[in-house]
């Protein structure tokens, strides 16, 4: 019987449905090439998936990188010729559980016809068939899991693994009962302040514990610097300032340590900060809410984060990985509806704030190059914002002599315009050829109902489809599409409205953070998916102390159920029996630990 | 109480401070087996102190406390508790003593410490009078408290105030230990081999503002060097003690450099116990290495300034000398004098008053350890004899946290 055979008839017992399966392909997935000290490897369009010279030992240093803790499910995505999984087999303990992701069964098949499985097969389970049957096994196999990577295998299936920890993400975050603490660091001002605010907002509506560690109060001070003519006490003055408030950042997630640093965009956590708390096992993650090409401090923080959440795709993602960031996900913008909405004007303000055409943002440079051509037309065209000093060609236009719009003014000519122009920032002329990530306003402007042009985006097909949002490729064609919109209202509410419904079911912020936290959740099981699953609440935690600790069992019960409970909490509980209260030996236990986990959060 | 004449009573000491206070624990060791001649008496201390506490005279084991352990799983909580966690400390403890002690003597005022002996031991006595949760003091620990926060005339020496926590009386004498001939490596066996007077030199501090200035270190030895008489110095210290002594060394002159052997980072405990026990002399602000200094029975001198305070912390012992200054930061160091002490001991008593300092010579009696300014112009008049029969009579029965 040769290997497969062989492969086959021991995988039948364990999983005959999966046997067939393999009975049924033919492989051809894989090159197998003999490895230099003899046993088989394999390639794929020419790239080794396992060493050329040793693919065991290879495997072996791989299996022994990989963290694992008791009871958890390790899920390995990359097959291959299953070294690998060999490896983590000898190396973890007999009851842990593994399960192999197999979105390509030709590639099994070759593994099966490469070599014989050892004893170690029997204790393997496979996840395979459609993306929504992976993570339906894959969750079937138990909670918590951790997912692993075999990249040289896995980098060529990278699509459907996403899809794949996606459909685990929805699992995550539909069963996502417990409370986090979470501490928003913000930026000093800027566009991704807002965004702070939306993001405190909706976490907060998922229920978890907030601090927004709000940085703009310290904005008038910065802004004085900006003052400064000798650019040199600028830029240093500026660093040290950052540097400051990166301490002051520390000093108070050290009073209240978070399980979770989100930071967003400009926030002023430094390299030295992010490695400080990486030290002292904090979880941080930054949503990088602008656009990569533009903004490249990136580069100095990228290995500083432990999660990185962009708003674009491969370039972006590839660059930060390259920059030293270890995960890195898209994450879209998104809108606040309780903020960005239909409103129902009064006459004076339909006449203040309504026009036939209006854009509202800054005088970047395609922006004053493309919007004259938008001039001595049929229609009103009314140009809100600040900073289009010199574009005197556009002063007829501009509303309040350009100033500052805030939040509710634009709301209002949001739902005052027929149509809202949304054009990308870029620093040339016309559209960004690059245009890629999809901007705050074109959410906004769905939330509120309005109808909107925008440039075409490369990422905006997954997000509106062209009955939702308007698009245009050129701006040349901008004057004859906003005339053909002009005259078609029906046609510009009907789409509204579907853009609207699109953004309440897919594209609020608490969609999106919900997304962050269960991405996260999934990658650290044992920290963020642990708390998600509720397992840290005192009813569960009094399980588990059960008959062993009766004592600790005991407190945990003077605790709400449902409550979150971490060692702060109980060791609190202990010391408030007061002066007179008896201390068991595991009260004891918990004290002592307490007053090291005390040292452990000193960040200053 | 109940265990004083219990021979199968176990009792534990528990300190877990730094080097400097270990050391400065040996007489309430030393009076403790006095006591209880006939009960074991162990020793409690952190891990990288172990190897130096095992050769303390009149204790039976030393017990290992693995701070990085704790750290550990503290770190892997991560804030969250997890009761699977109290088993692994559980298998911990026991691996530390299967049985309580009878008795655990506490002598940190600090929550580690006071949790260590309530996990450890069937009755405490420490700080508190009460367990852990209970913060109403001790006698002692009161008068420990006023002292840090008053100080004042106290005359009563740190190392008698842990007796008095103890429960016992300061040693008739000073104990001294015998540091077991270790290996010493290198150029560093060399020292204390020829003649001359060999002086080891304290060259950091736990903190900062206690460590003496580089270029102070540089003109002492390179004045100590400049005598016709051969003389040897060692520069003793830790590994990040390291780039001072370097620093020293470039301030010296090459004719002298030869004379001096960089011992900074290159011994373990018991080595530097060796190398102290090998110099004649050892000079250097208020640190741990002074302390073993004068505990192997080297002839301390102490130039004290910040929080140092000769009364508290001067090295224990008869015939120590301590400089101490009037002020945190002195401007001016009393270099020559104290060079000269070693170099003409006969001349201390016509010493000349140096501005801003002041010279103590420590020396014992039946209270411990007592020091006497050298000038006589001591205004404080030495109450020992009072507090400790006040505090004596204030003792409570101990109590137990169960």
């Amino acid at each position: 019987m040769n290997s497969f055979e062989t492969n086959i008839a021991r995988l039948t017992r364990r999983d005959s449905a999966l046997a067939a399966a393999l009975r049924q392909r033919e492989g051809g997935a894989l090159e197998i090439v003999p490895a230099r000290t003899g046993v088989m490897s394999a390639r794929i369009n020419g790239r080794w998936i396992h060493s050329a010279y040793d693919p065991i030992k290879e495997a072996q240093a791989w299996a022994e990188g990989q963290s694992y803790q008791d009871g958890e499910t390790m899920v390995v995505f990359g097959v291959g010729l299953l070294y690998h999984v060999e490896a983590l087999c000898a190396r973890l303990p007999r009851t842990a559980s593994i399960v192999v992701v197999a979105p390509d069964l030709n590639v099994v098949v070759d593994a099966a016809a490469a070599r014989v499985w050892g004893d170690w097969m029997d204790r393997v389970s496979w996840a395979w068939g459609t993306t929504e049957a992976i993570g339906e096994q894959v969750a079937a196999a138990g909670q918590p899991l951790r997912l692993v990577t075999y990249a040289p295998a896995a980098a060529f299936y990278t699509d459907s693994h996403r899809a794949i920890e996606t459909v685990l993400q929805r699992g995550v975050a539909s069963k996502a009962g417990g409370q986090l603490s979470i501490a928003v660091v913000g930026p000093i001002y800027g566009g991704s302040l807002p965004i702070a605010r939306y993001a405190v907002s909706a976490l907060e509506s998922l229920g978890h514990r907030v601090r927004w560690l709000d940085h703009s109060v310290h904005a008038t001070s910065y802004h004085q610097l900006e003052l400064l003519k000798n650019s040199q006490h600028r830029l240093a003055l500026q660093s040290k300032y950052a540097e400051m408030l990166s301490r002051i950042t520390m000093a108070q997630l050290a009073e209240d340590p978070p399980d979770l640093v989100l930071s967003l965009a400009q926030s002023p956590l430094i390299l030295p900060a992010l490695e400080h708390l990486r030290r002292k096992k904090f979880l941080t993650a930054m949503w990088f809410v602008e656009n990569y090409r533009h903004l490249t401090y990136w580069q100095q923080l990228a290995a500083g984060y432990d999660f990185w959440f962009v708003i674009q795709q491969e370039s972006c993602i590839s660059a930060l990985k390259q920059a030293g960031a270890k995960d890195v996900r898209y994450l879209p913008m998104a809108a606040d509806p309780s903020v960005h909405r239909p409103v129902d004007l009064t006459q004076a303000e339909q006449d203040e704030y309504g026009s036939d055409v209006s854009f509202v943002g800054a005088g970047y440079a395609n922006r004053r190059e493309i919007f004259p051509r938008l001039l001595g037309h049929e229609w009103i065209f009314k140009l809100w914002g600040n900073e289009w000093n010199g574009a005197t060609g556009l002063t007829p236009v501009l509303q309040r002599n350009g100033a500052r719009i805030d939040t509710d003014t634009c709301q209002k000519v949001f739902n005052a315009s027929a149509v809202n122009l949304n054009l990308h920032s870029w620093g040339g002329t016309g559209f960004d050829p690059d245009g890629d990530f999809v901007n705050p306003r074109t959410f906004e402007l769905a939330a509120c109902g309005a109808f909107q042009l925008t440039d075409r985006r490369a990422l905006m097909p997954a997000l509106f489809t062209e009955s939702e949002v308007a698009t245009v490729s050129s701006p040349d064609d901008l004057p004859g599409e906003i005339t053909r919109w002009l005259r078609e209202p029906e046609g510009r509410v009907a789409m509204a409205a579907q853009a609207r419904r699109r953004v309440l079911a897919e594209h609020t912020y608490p969609h999106r953070m919900r997304e962050l936290l269960s991405h996260i959740g999934v990658a650290s099981p044992d920290r963020i998916g642990s708390i998600l699953r509720g397992t840290r609440q005192a009813g569960a935690l009094a399980s588990a102390a059960g008959d062993a600790f009766p004592s600790v069992a005991s407190t945990l019960g003077t605790f709400p159920s449902t409550q979150r409970v971490e060692l702060k909490q109980l060791a609190a509980q202990i010391r408030s029996r007061g002066p007179m209260g008896t201390l068991s030996r595991e009260d004891l236990m918990v004290l002592m630990l307490d007053e090291y986990r005390s040292e452990t959060k000193d960040l200053v | 109480m109940a265990h004083d004449e219990d021979t199968t009573a176990r009792r534990l000491l528990i300190q877990l401070a730094r080097l400097g206070d270990l050391v400065q624990s040996l007489p309430a060791i030393v009076s403790l087996a006095t006591r209880y001649p006939h009960q074991s008496l162990d020793l409690l201390c952190p891990a990288p102190l172990v190897d130096l506490a095992r050769l303390f005279p009149e204790v039976g084991r030393v017990i290992k406390w693995n701070g990085i352990r704790w750290h550990t799983w503290a770190e892997s909580f991560a804030g969250e508790f997890q009761p699977s966690c109290l088993r692994e400390v559980e298998r911990y403890l026991a691996e530390l003593t299967p049985e309580p002690y009878s008795i655990a003597y506490v002598l940190n005022h600090h929550p580690r410490a006071i949790l260590a002996g309530a996990l450890l031991a069937a009755e405490v006595q420490g700080p508190n009078l009460h367990g852990p949760l209970n913060h109403e003091l001790s006698p002692w620990a009161v008068y420990l408290r006023q002292v840090a926060h008053q100080r004042g005339s106290n005359r009563i020496h740190l190392s008698d105030t842990f007796c008095g926590l103890c429960g016992v009386n300061p040693p008739r004498t000073p104990p001294v230990f015998i540091p077991s001939t270790s290996n010493l490596s290198g150029d560093l066996a060399e020292v204390g081999t020829s003649a001359g007077q060999w002086v080891a030199v304290m060259v950091g501090a736990g903190d900062a503002d206690r460590s003496i200035p580089i270029e102070v270190w540089s003109e002492w030895i390179s004045l100590l060097l400049a005598h016709e008489s051969p003389c040897g110095v060692v520069l003793i210290g830790s590994e990040r003690d390291q780039y001072a002594a370097l620093a020293i060394q470039d301030g010296l002159s090459p004719m002298i450099a030869g004379r001096v052997w960089d011992a900074t980072g290159r011994t373990t405990l018991p080595q530097l116990a060796t190398l102290l026990k090998r110099c004649h002399w050892a000079v250097g602000a208020d640190t741990g290495p002074l302390h073993l200094a004068a505990a192997v029975g080297t002839c301390a001198i102490g130039l004290y300034f910040s929080r140092a305070r000769v009364h508290e912390t001067g090295p224990y012992g008869e015939g120590h000398w301590v400089w101490q200054a009037d002020c945190a930061s002195p401007a001016m160091w009393p270099i020559q004098a104290s060079v000269k002490m070693i170099r003409e001991p006969s001349t201390i008593p016509q010493q000349e008053p140096v501005a801003g300092w002041s010279l103590w010579q420590s020396s014992h009696d039946e209270w411990g350890a007592i020091f006497r300014r050298v000038d006589e112009n001591d205004p404080v008049e030495d109450q020992r004899a009072a507090i400790w029969r006040q505090l004596s009579e204030q003792r409570r029965p101990l109590q137990g946290v169960r």
